[in-house]
């Protein structure tokens, strides 16, 4: 039971930073179309900027993190304004295909940053309790997990509200309803689009120091963690925002469980699945979830006309 | 009529493989000189280009699928890695920890095609059903699963990290590993390897141009142009979709086989996403959906590095004075070829190309 307790917790806040990439998946892939494959790369990015500023150049972390979240915003945006701008109206492959440029060139960059040594956060994590950890009724948790809940669970609610309240909330909405009515209305799609982008950059970079935040560290390989929020986004629908949370859920618990009983299973059946089956599984439920429901759990069903 | 070769009077010969006498003509050229090239060029080049052929034919491949078909596929690099594995297999020496028969190139090679297109039927029933984003996601899932069996697979693959030695070259009977003597000259194992990836390249190129002008080529591009109304036409989207994955498979696992003969060993963390991105970007680069754009991609990836360090080295420029290793100056230029192609030229090099040669055609004329 404590072995099942315990993979619970860990699947769960592996689904809270699987949420948060997904989120930004979701939110550009509504108002403009367009999966963007450099929302991996801005995870890592935001990371490395809160890195470079806390470890490197000394400034306190929770300043830092401030500035480098922001700062990956910032660096959203400008993605969308140089790069995505020109490719309004092209087919949505072409554009998917830029964004794997993008994704190249952010990490390229960064990989030549991060050299060789996987860098630390300079975060006050590792230092809380038992080496970052705690022990609840024999589970084990680390800060870090309950922060990146607690920190995940607070983002979604304020987007909610912030989706029906806010005026730009609002405007986000109609836009993704449908532009060219939006524009109609006088709202400023473009400048949504750049909104949107500076929120998924934000949203990345909470993804992103929550993946390589402790012990954790970033390295050249980080990326891989924030690309599994994609299948996260796929089982609940590309264009679902309840559906990327419940689909990061899926993701994060069958990685944890199969992470944990894959050992048990072999030894019970025979079977090997080889090393890091757990890291597949979640392409494994996409892939089986894709041929059922092509749109996803949550998505709108796309109405074809020739 | 003679004089006008762009006049066409039936449609059997605007289809012709050669439209007019000037293409067999530098057609022709070319294939002197890439002959005599062998002869001429040092080994470091004459291993690049039989590498960019090789990759030339894997990018046929994929654009059959992408460029022909319409459908967006993230796997390619994995039916790459199939047909190099059965390759390996079939051509390669046997060890302690994987499997080895020593068979006949004539044999391996296009097996491992066959192989390749035989798993891409896995993926035909869900491309049935899917397309656009979807079915590019589930081709990426397909990746993942496939890189994660090429990991540990070992008797296969050698395993993650090992990696094994790639298939052996014996051509009809004859080991070709040390080079073979023709009456007085010596061919070395390089310049054989250039001449097979040559000539495959060749055979593949006439076959990927023969396919767009066939049935199945017409078919393919309407399915790409509105699948729906293809249907609605009676083109079979099953048959049709299917065919695409099995005929880009083919190629796939030929020029794969090829290209890992070529460096003599492979390990399967190399068949990641970013491969099977590269075959995309190379088409992007190239030209999606053209003849020569694979070609013209294939060789621009192939040769940049080749080039930046023929920059670097009339420049005076050694790597430790630049603030990026070569690897990732390739990286880096390669991201944004992608990003400006798309943006400035979505027709890729093969656009430029048609520009450049229409101007020349009518030169000294703008028009």
């Amino acid at each position: 039971m404590t072995l099942f307790l315990q993979a619970t917790v860990e699947g769960l806040s592996l689904a809270a930073i699987y949420s948060l990439v997904a989120l930004g998946f979701v939110l550009i892939y509504k108002s403009m179309d367009v999966l963007s494959f450099a929302q991996p790369a801005l995870a890592v990015v935001g990371a490395g900027l809160i890195s470079s500023l806390a470890v490197d150049r000394g400034i306190p972390f929770w300043i830092s993190l401030i500035i480098g979240i922001t700062l990956t915003g910032v660096i959203g945006l400008i993605v969308e304004r140089t790069f995505l701008r020109p490719m309004v109206g092209e087919p949505v492959f072409s554009v998917a295909i830029l964004t794997i440029g993008i994704d190249i060139l952010l990490r390229t960059t960064l990989d030549n940053w991060i050299g060789l040594n996987p860098r630390y956060m300079g975060d006050p994590f590792p230092t809380f309790g038992n080496f970052g950890s705690t022990q609840i009724g024999g589970v084990t948790i680390k800060f870090l997990e309950i922060a990146g809940l607690s920190t995940a669970i607070l983002i979604i609610i304020s987007l909610n509200i912030f989706f029906r309240v806010s005026k730009y909330g609002v405007a986000m909405r109609a836009t993704s309803f449908d532009q060219e009515a939006a524009l109609a209305q006088g709202i400023n799609v473009g400048r949504i689009f750049g909104l949107v982008w500076f929120i998924a950059g934000i949203l990345a970079a909470f993804a992103g120091f929550f993946i390589t935040g402790g012990f954790n560290t970033l390295s050249q390989t980080s990326f891989v963690v924030a690309l599994r929020a994609l299948p996260a986004v796929v089982i609940g629908g590309l264009d679902s925002i309840p559906g990327a949370v419940v689909g990061s859920i899926i993701i994060g618990l069958t990685q944890a469980y199969v992470a944990y009983y894959q050992y048990e299973f072999e030894i019970l059946t025979g079977i090997t699945l080889g090393n890091g089956f757990s890291l597949v599984a979640p392409y494994i439920i996409m892939f089986l979830i894709l041929v059922f429901k092509p749109d996803g759990l949550f998505g709108t069903k796309e109405v074809e006309r020739v | 009529m003679k004089s006008r070769p762009n006049l066409y009077t039936n449609y059997a010969k605007e289809t012709a493989i050669f439209s007019n006498n000037t293409q067999k003509f530098w057609f022709f050229v070319l294939l002197l000189l890439s002959i005599s090239l062998c002869f001429v060029a040092t080994d470091y080049w004459i291993l690049l280009i039989s590498r960019s052929l090789a990759f030339s034919i894997g990018a046929w491949g994929i654009n059959i699928v992408s460029g022909l078909a319409g459908q967006i596929t993230l796997a390619h690099g994995s039916f790459i890695g199939i047909g190099v594995y059965t390759a390996a297999v079939l051509g390669g020496v046997a060890s302690n920890s994987v499997w080895g028969l020593e068979l006949d190139m004539l044999i391996w090679l296009p097996v491992a095609g066959i192989v390749a297109a035989l798993f891409s039927f896995i993926l035909s029933p869900i491309a049935v059903r899917l397309k656009g984003l979807n079915l590019a996601l589930v081709t990426l899932a397909f990746l993942f699963i496939c890189s994660h069996i090429f990991s540990n697979f070992i008797s296969v693959t050698g395993g993650a990290g090992i990696g094994r030695k790639s298939a052996k070259l014996t051509l009809l009977g004859v080991n070709l590993e040390e080079g073979l003597l023709v009456g007085n000259y010596f061919l070395q194992k390089n310049q054989i390897l250039y001449f097979i990836c040559l000539f495959s390249c060749i055979t593949m190129g006439f076959g990927f141009k023969n396919l767009v002008r066939s049935r199945a080529g017409r078919a393919y591009a309407g399915i790409r142009d509105g699948d729906i109304a293809a249907e609605a036409l009676g083109v079979n989207l099953f048959r049709y979709k299917a065919s695409a994955f099995a005929l880009a498979s083919f190629y796939a696992g030929v020029g794969g086989s090829l290209a890992s003969t070529i460096s003599g060993g492979i390990e399967p963390g190399f068949f990641n996403l970013l491969f099977s991105i590269l075959a995309v970007a190379i088409i992007v680069i190239g030209g999606a959906g053209t003849v020569l754009g694979p070609l013209f991609g294939a060789f621009f990836y192939v040769m940049m590095p080749g080039f930046i360090q023929y920059i670097l080295k009339i420049t005076h420029l050694t790597e430790s004075a630049l603030p990026l290793n070569l690897g990732q100056i390739e990286a880096m230029l390669f991201g944004l070829c992608i990003i400006l192609f798309l943006i400035f030229e979505p027709r890729g090099l093969w656009g430029i190309w048609f520009r450049l040669r229409n101007y020349f055609k009518a030169w000294p004329f703008s028009y």
